[in-house]
């Protein structure tokens, strides 16, 4: 057994490509190790500007293995007294073998030969340079003569196999066993004898070559300096998957900025410490932000404070901005800002945001109206909603409009009703996002984003593939999320209904084709979001229950999923879907009239015209109550009677009156669940029914 | 450390390179937004012929104006440039020096480089690199670059652009740009101010909006009858006058998101026609920068 570390000396990798880089490379590394059968599970880790992975437990060699190799025809490899020829006696000291090696039967003649295994270290030194050199990296670079293409030029290698030097070579740089420890705390050059050898060196270097334990060390020193303050550090994953990278040796400080800048909007306070300068907030433990943060630090300590006066200072810098903006914003309401949205322009052919402000208006005056609520909020809010667009604020941190505006607004003393819709008009912008809080909310997202997608569908301007440069994906997902959370409690509206309003607000309202695609596009998203989201829906589920209706009631879709989920379980699912696929079979291009009762022939067919009645008037009940489990039950429980009914009544008599009568009365109570699903669609695996 | 000056960092830096190979090149004498639009980087990066470079360069971007009232930000700004062509492989190491050479213990303070790309659509450039943060503030661009005029770079190039104001106020512990002292006893605030504010004035309010887009009409014109006339440097200096035409446009307000994009594309073709014409007449020349043995026969 033996061992064989490697290390990849660059520069300074972005901080946001190491894991996926990682995992990819432990993915390559493993399927090596399966074929050499060494153990599983390598260690790999990186540091800012360091590749570093760990096979222990290696084989010396790959196993030996067999071939069968074939030779001459059998008829030309012995002559007529069974003598071997030339043609075998060539072949067989080709292979160094003897007649004996020969294998029975076959019109070939065939020979197995044993292949002893090449030695692990010529395999390593041809695949570790293939498998590191095509890692692929999202954005590449070329350095020095521009020969070669990487994440960042290549410095050095070390590749040690059983406690001595592999050489390699990738980009021309070849291995040897010395490196460098820290950027600037140890520079001097490393001589190293193995993986032991290189972690305690590099430790007392100023490297800690784990990722995860920098990140350990940095999330205890975190908690321990906000706790000296009383606070504690924001919750912040996206900081730390960073942080982790961006140091070898794991240090964090905390820093103050000035008092006064806890006037501004906490919104804006950490933004420009997350978001610019990759800090982590501290808040007090009354909740509320504290002038205290945190800040990443490549040295285990700060020791004439240089670095936390530095991060001060930036941050006082910064927010000196965010407040000069703030000062400059306050002297114009929300209201005397307008005027300047006809200047910014939205689309070429979709006007200025002006333009869309005013049909922003409109579509949620349409919106109350339907739904009988006072408009008068969601119209302040409506018109207000973009004006932050052409304040200095969102011009300089654009991640943060919307909440401006909401923000201002409530300054300026508008209601909560009003500031909340404002503040919240771009949510969700994600699957995971926040909803909007209030209904006005609900209405003014809901206005603006289905005037984008109108606007973007009317000008022809629809996503392709992965193109989706206006984001209308995001859009009609973030409608689709709105209208699943609301739409059977305060704003009972169908996705048609709002695609109307849209396209009356945009002038050339009769655009059919636009209307059509729209709704061709909503289905699409609306399916993604039913199978991604919490609910877990089977496709075949979604599709049968949308195809018996969807644009109207989101929330009602999903009940009828869920229904279909249950009894999807149930034993009698089975004959249910028999009944369903058996009568749509039979009645397919049937013009189904009223069942006649003179015309039923027999006793069974009148015994089940009976049960149709009574059972569908009980389904539409239970349709009408949502119940629509129960439904399905009781369609489930005609299912005898439907059996008894194929088996003895002929439906493809001649007589066109009693054909049709009968096709009539399937029809009948095939229908009873149409409203619930089609169930011909959902997919069955007969042997979950019969095992 | 005695408190340094505006002039000590830029003689500092100066001396510096002078001492690592490069040439200390003058400013160019024309309005541009950044160090990367001087000839002396722009156009050398193209081609096969090595160079090594420094200079400051005054930069204007008419929109970061603030009339002198915000202490970080500047309608003209000064970067201290160096080009390495190609770039040597220890180039951060030289650039950790220079950082020394300015007087800093880099023991006793966070040196990072953090993920920054740089692209200049009016140039048809960009490459890739870091922003260097000396205790948490971005004193440095440092860029390899990849493309410039639309043309491929081979060899590449490194880049390291140093904002001197900010790194003077970082090493004299200053909290505002015109505390810092410029030399001689002046502060930069006596010696730029009133250029601050009345810059900040006539770019936002008084500029003559018509007066410019014909500039820039005219410009444009000329920089294509110099291409025609096969001289590739003034065509060079017009595009600049262009660009710069345009940042003034854009701060008074006046170009619309479309009009932006088009004219962003017009600077452009400018941009790669003279890089295109510039190669070409280097190539002719046969690269006369390349070592003897490497020259085009």
């Amino acid at each position: 057994m033996a061992e064989y570390f490697f290390e990849l000396l660059t520069e300074e990798i972005p901080a946001w490509m190491h894991d996926a880089a990682q995992s990819t490379l432990r993915e390559q590394l493993s399927k090596l190790l399966a074929e050499v059968g060494g153990a599983p599970d390598p260690f790999v880790t990186t540091t800012p500007r360091r590749i570093i992975f760990f096979l222990s437990d290696l084989p010396l060699r790959e196993p030996d293995r067999e071939e069968e190799v074939k030779g001459p025809p059998r008829k030309s490899a012995y002559d007529a007294n069974g003598t071997p020829t030339k043609a075998l006696h060539g072949f067989l000291k080709k292979y160094n073998a003897t007649a004996d090696d020969i294998l029975d039967a076959g019109e070939y003649v065939r020979i197995r030969r044993k292949i002893s295994g090449r030695g692990i270290d010529t395999i390593l030194q041809q695949r570790i340079p293939e498998i590191v050199a095509s890692l692929r990296w999202p954005k590449m670079m070329r350095w020095n003569s521009g020969a070669h293409s990487y994440i960042r030029p290549v410095h050095g290698i070390v590749s040690i196999f059983a406690g001595g030097p592999l050489p390699i070579e990738i980009f021309g740089v070849a291995s040897g066993a010395t490196t460098v420890g820290h950027r600037t705390l140890a520079p001097g050059r490393i001589t190293v004898a193995g993986y032991n050898d290189y972690m305690t060196k590099l430790e007392l270097a100023r490297v800690v070559i784990d990722a995860m334990r920098r990140r350990h060390v940095m999330a205890e020193r975190a908690r321990m300096l906000a706790n000296q303050v009383n606070g504690t550090p924001s919750v912040d994953a996206t900081i730390w998957a960073q942080w982790q990278y961006l140091t070898e040796y794991p240090g964090v400080l905390r820093a103050e900025f000035r008092r006064e800048f806890l006037a501004l909007p906490e919104e804006v306070l950490v933004t420009v410490m997350r978001v610019h300068q990759k800090q982590l907030p501290i808040h007090g433990s009354d909740g509320r932000l504290t002038n205290s943060f945190l800040a990443v630090l490549d040295n285990e300590a700060d020791p004439d404070g240089n670095a936390a006066s530095g991060n001060s200072f930036v941050t006082n810098a910064r927010f000196a901005d965010a407040k000069f903006f703030y000062d400059t914003d306050r002297r114009t309401p929300l209201v005397h800002r307008l005027d300047q949205l006809a200047h910014l322009q939205f689309q070429e052919k979709l006007g200025n945001y002006l333009e869309k402000t005013k049909r922003i208006e409109a579509i949620a005056a349409s919106i109350c109206t339907h739904l009988g609520i006072d408009s008068t909020d969601t119209l302040t809010a409506a018109r207000l909603c973009k004006a932050d667009l052409v304040t200095e604020m969102v011009k300089e941190f654009t991640d943060l409009q919307g909440q401006i505006g909401g923000i201002y607004a409530r300054e300026e003393g508008h209601p909560h009703a009003v500031w909340q819709a404002i503040y919240d008009h771009y949510r969700p912008v994600s699957i995971d996002d926040l909803l909007p809080r209030t209904v006005t909310g609900a209405v003014v997202a809901l206005a603006d984003k289905i005037d984008t997608l109108a606007g973007f569908f009317r000008i022809d301007a629809r996503p392709t593939g992965s193109k989706d440069p206006f984001a209308l994906r995001r859009a009609a997902q973030g409608i689709v999320q709105i209208l699943l959370n609301r739409d059977k409690w305060q704003v009972r509206l169908g996705v048609d209904q709002l695609i109307d309003f849209a396209l009356a607000a945009h002038t050339d309202a009769t655009n059919l084709d636009a209307r059509r695609e729209l709704l061709a596009f909503f289905a699409e998203r609306l399916r993604t979001v039913l199978e991604i989201s919490q609910y877990g829906f089977a496709y075949d589920e979604i599709a049968a229950a949308m195809e018996a209706g969807w644009a109207e009631s989101f929330t009602d879709l999903v009940d009828r999923i869920t229904a279909l989920k249950a009894i999807r379980n149930d034993p009698n699912f089975l004959s249910i879907l028999d009944s369903a696929k058996r009568i749509a079979n039979i009645t397919t291009g049937h013009e189904s009239t009223r069942v006649d009762v003179r015309k039923l022939e027999n006793e069974t067919e009148r015994l089940l015209d009976e049960l149709a009645n009574a059972a569908g008037k009980q389904i539409d009940g239970m349709i009408a109550a949502r119940e629509y489990r129960r439904a399905l039950e009781s369609f489930a429980a005609m299912a005898p009677e439907l059996e008894t009914f194929f088996k003895d009544v002929m439906v493809m008599v001649d007589d066109p009156s009693v054909r049709s009568n009968r096709m009539s009365l399937l029809r009948k109570i095939g229908q009873t669940v149409w409203k619930i699903a089609d169930l011909t669609k959902i997919v069955v695996d007969r042997s979950e029914y019969h095992p | 450390m005695s408190r340094i000056t505006f002039q000590d960092l830029i003689l500092r830096l100066q001396n510096f390179w002078a001492t690592r190979g490069c040439m200390i090149e003058m400013p160019l004498d024309l309005e541009v937004g950044a160090g990367t639009m001087h000839p002396a980087t722009f156009l050398r990066v193209l081609g096969p012929e090595p160079w090594r470079v420094g200079y400051v360069q005054p930069s204007r971007r008419p929109a970061d104006g603030r009339y002198g009232d915000n202490p970080f930000r500047l309608g003209k700004h000064y970067q201290f440039q160096v080009v390495l062509k190609p770039s040597p492989i220890d180039v951060q190491d030289i650039y950790l020096d220079s950082l020394r050479a300015l007087g800093l213990d880099l023991t006793r303070h966070d040196i990072r480089f953090e993920e920054d790309n740089w692209e200049a659509p009016t140039l048809g450039a960009w490459g890739v690199g870091w922003q260097v943060l000396l205790d948490g503030m971005e004193v440095t661009q440092f860029t390899y670059f990849q493309q410039a005029g639309g043309i491929d770079l081979s060899p590449i190039s490194a880049e390291i652009t140093y904002g001197i104001e900010r790194l003077t106020m970082f090493l004299s512990r200053q909290n505002s740009a015109y505390e810092i002292e410029w030399g001689g006893g002046f502060s930069y605030g006596a010696v730029r101010k009133q250029e601050e504010y009345e810059f900040s004035k006539y770019y936002f309010e008084v500029a003559d909006v018509d007066l410019h887009w014909k500039l820039f009409g005219q410009y444009e014109g000329e920089a294509r009858r110099c291409l025609e006339n096969e001289l590739v440097l003034p065509a060079y200096d017009w595009t600049l006058k262009c660009s710069h035409v345009f940042n003034t446009l854009d701060a008074r307000g006046a170009v619309s998101v479309t009009e932006r994009v088009a004219v962003i594309k017009r600077v452009r073709e400018l941009a790669v026609a003279c890089a295109e014409r510039f190669l070409e007449s280097r190539r002719a020349l046969g690269f006369p920068l390349l070592p003897a043995q490497e020259q085009a026969s």
